[in-house]
């Protein structure tokens, strides 16, 4: 079966030798969801941008349902594109927004009809059709755009950061109608995002982009459980993985981690899984700990647990988010992931916020110090130069 | 924060400075314009006219013979009529092919990426800091040559020459700041880029149009020194060269002269008051 989209060693150089996209190699499969994520400037846009022909390519190859694309303008790809704008032709209805591709493409008038009536049917909004854009509120927009994109049948969809101009409620509700929509439509869809919830709720798969590189490519339950590296994990979940510095120990062959004052024991599973621990015994190495795999202890000293300075405290009413500093490390030892190689100088505010979170009820006080449970079961670990994940 | 009373004040004094500023000689103007000529040359000079008569007036817009009146020497009236169409076909003539111009290359410079785009664009705002006025020997050499002088298509290609890189810039700035999307969605929608251009782009642009129309009729309208020196035909000379002729050695007729200066305003005044909006909008454009 042909491929969605098929890229290829993608490059793209702009002027002064700003290298945007590097040798990106990416395959969304036929009816897959792919989310391309990554901070701003991480080359995403970008590369949607060449997919769609809006952009030509420095060198590699795009294809679209089999067929080289590269070399080709945007009206001969085959492609639906979402904008985060919209980009709807403000001077015509909605009904003619939608059919502005099929009228494009020769279809004759009933038939136009027909399938916009259809795509209006399914996007509930068949009441809107002869307004123009601008009588419309974002929701709406949003769903006239994706209907532009429907009505055409491509053989690809792609977005570009579809939902970044909506309020957070009506953003949850048109997460699941694009991806609904999409799993019944089946076209293969490359969608863009800098929010990591969006593409975690999203995407069948998502990659990750840093400064033009794909960082790692899966399933969000893999990038998740197994990050690749340290910019994958502080980048996927919300809060972001707590990243602390840490010295690897060893007692009687067993694996153990001096934080600070306290003192963390690896379960053997996680000694075996990580097999390179030992190495670094005697050395210092990045211990990464998730906000939702604390438990608070309420102050009493049990093994595996960590003392805390609290910094501050917030309730959200279903859980509470601790800020805190580990107590006896100097000043605070976060580490920022995006750090990649350059870890021993962070900036204050990112070292000072490591991150709990907490069932709701706990007592925490700001300023006083506290006990928290780790799960060591779900420690993580990377080298401190590269970056990298143990294995 | 609201601004204070005293700043309000202020404000509304200087306001109306600059209003007495601008309109003081207009009013003038049309005070002068309907009083007589023996009123008109009065010393002390009376502002506000004895008997409020329209005759000039009538004159003008009818065309009549007037250096025959015994007060009236040097100046007449009949070519007026004349002269305020050739003004109005010139502009329009002008406008047309500026506009033309100015919408495709603002468009291409601010969008299209080719070849020698940048130099080709410094070079065409280069020529906005030559005066025309250090070029009217040799402006008039060029069209001679191609007997062009006392032409209405001479005239025309001279005005297009000097406003159009101004409305290029102008419509450079304005193209910058419309939202690329809808041409790109139309792009993949399946359009070429000219379709792209003419059905997403251009209905885009109308607000943009409209002001840059207004911008180039005024401009276009008050042309002086050009006509002046390349028009010398009733044919083609246009209405501000028309109403210098009614300034005569030895006398000069003020209430037609100022009844004449009044006519004329009125078109432009009225594309100004209707595009005002707009022309807002593109003079703040890339600021």
């Amino acid at each position: 079966m042909a491929s969605g989209i098929e890229i290829e060693s993608l490059r793209k150089e702009f002027a002064g030798d700003v290298v945007a996209v590097d040798d990106l190699s990416l395959e969304v499969a036929e009816g897959e969801f792919m989310v391309l994520v990554g901070p701003s400037g991480c080359g995403k846009s970008t590369t949607l941008r060449m997919v769609a022909g809006l952009e030509e390519a420095t060198a590699g190859t795009i294809r679209i349902g089999g067929r080289d694309v590269t070399a080709l303008p945007p009206r001969k790809r085959d492609i639906a594109m979402v904008f985060q704008s919209y980009a709807l032709y403000a001077h015509m209805s909605v009904r003619d927004n939608i059919g502005f591709g099929l009228k494009m493409a020769g279809v004759p008038k009933p038939q136009i009809a027909d399938k916009v009536a259809e795509a209006a049917e399914i996007l509930g909004m068949t009441d809107l059709l002869d307004r123009k854009p601008r009588q419309l509120s974002g929701g709406q927009r949003q769903r006239v755009a994706m209907g532009r994109a429907i009505v055409r049948e491509p053989a690809a969809f792609l977005m570009d950061e579809p939902l970044s101009n909506l309020d957070a409620k009506l953003r949850v509700e048109m997460r699941g109608e694009i991806t609904s929509l999409q799993r019944r439509i089946g076209t293969p869809t490359l969608y863009v995002t800098h929010d990591q919830t969006e593409a975690m709720t999203m995407g069948d798969r998502v990659a990750i982009l840093r400064d033009g590189v794909l960082e790692q490519l899966g399933t969000p339950a893999e990038l998740y459980d197994r990050p690749g590296n340290m910019f994958v994990a502080s980048f996927i979940g919300s809060p972001a993985m707590n990243l602390i510095e840490a010295r690897c120990e060893a007692v009687n062959g067993r694996p153990r981690l001096r934080i600070g004052d306290s003192v963390l024991n690896v379960p053997d599973a996680v000694a075996r899984r990580c097999g390179s621990l030992p190495e670094y015994t005697g050395r210092d190495l990045c211990v990464g700990i998730r906000p939702e795999d604390f438990v608070s202890t309420a102050g009493a000293e049990q093994p595996e647990t960590i003392e805390i300075a609290v910094t501050r405290a917030e309730s959200l009413g279903s859980e509470l988010f601790v800020y805190f500093q580990t107590v006896g490390t100097q000043a605070s030892p976060g580490i920022v992931g995006d750090e990649l190689g350059e870890a021993t100088e962070t900036p204050a505010l990112a070292r000072e916020s490591l991150t709990a979170r907490l069932e709701r009820g706990t007592i925490v006080e700001p300023g006083a110090r506290a006990r928290l449970l780790v799960d060591t079961e779900r420690l993580y670990f990377f080298d401190l130069e590269t970056g990298a994940a143990l294995t | 924060m609201r601004p204070s009373r005293p700043a309000l004040t202020l404000r509304a004094i200087g306001i109306a400075l600059l209003v007495a500023w601008s309109l003081g000689p207009v009013l003038v103007g049309v005070m002068t314009s309907l009083e007589t000529q023996k009123e008109a040359q009065q010393v002390p000079a009376r502002w506000v006219p004895s008997d409020p008569n329209t005759e000039y007036y009538a004159a003008l817009l009818g065309g009549e013979q007037t250096s025959g009146r015994s007060s009236d020497a040097a100046s007449d009236a009949s070519e007026f009529p004349r002269a305020f169409v050739n003004t109005v076909l010139l502009t329009v003539a002008s406008t047309v092919v500026v506009l033309l111009i100015a919408v495709l290359a603002g468009y291409g410079f601010s969008r299209l990426r080719f070849t020698g785009s940048r130099p080709l664009f410094w070079l065409v705002l280069a020529t906005m800091i030559i005066p025309v006025f250090t070029l009217v020997v040799a402006l008039y050499r060029l069209l001679a040559e191609f007997d062009l002088i006392d032409s209405f298509l001479g005239l025309v290609l001279v005005f297009v020459a000097t406003t159009s890189p101004l409305a290029i810039w102008l419509f450079y700035n304005y193209t910058r700041e419309l939202p690329p999307e809808p041409e790109e969605s139309a792009l993949i929608d399946g359009c070429t880029r000219f379709q792209a251009f003419r059905k997403v782009v251009l209905p885009q642009m109308t607000s943009g149009i409209a002001a840059l129309t207004a911008i180039v009729m005024l401009a276009v309208w008050g042309q002086f020194l050009i006509p002046l020196l390349l028009s010398s035909s009733v044919e083609t000379k246009p209405v501000t060269v028309v109403i210098t002729e009614f300034i005569g050695k030895y006398t000069t007729n003020y209430p037609l002269l100022t009844a004449a200066g009044i006519l004329a305003m009125i078109p432009p005044a009225i594309v100004a008051l209707v595009l005002n909006r707009h022309i807002r909008g593109m003079l703040s454009a890339g600021g």
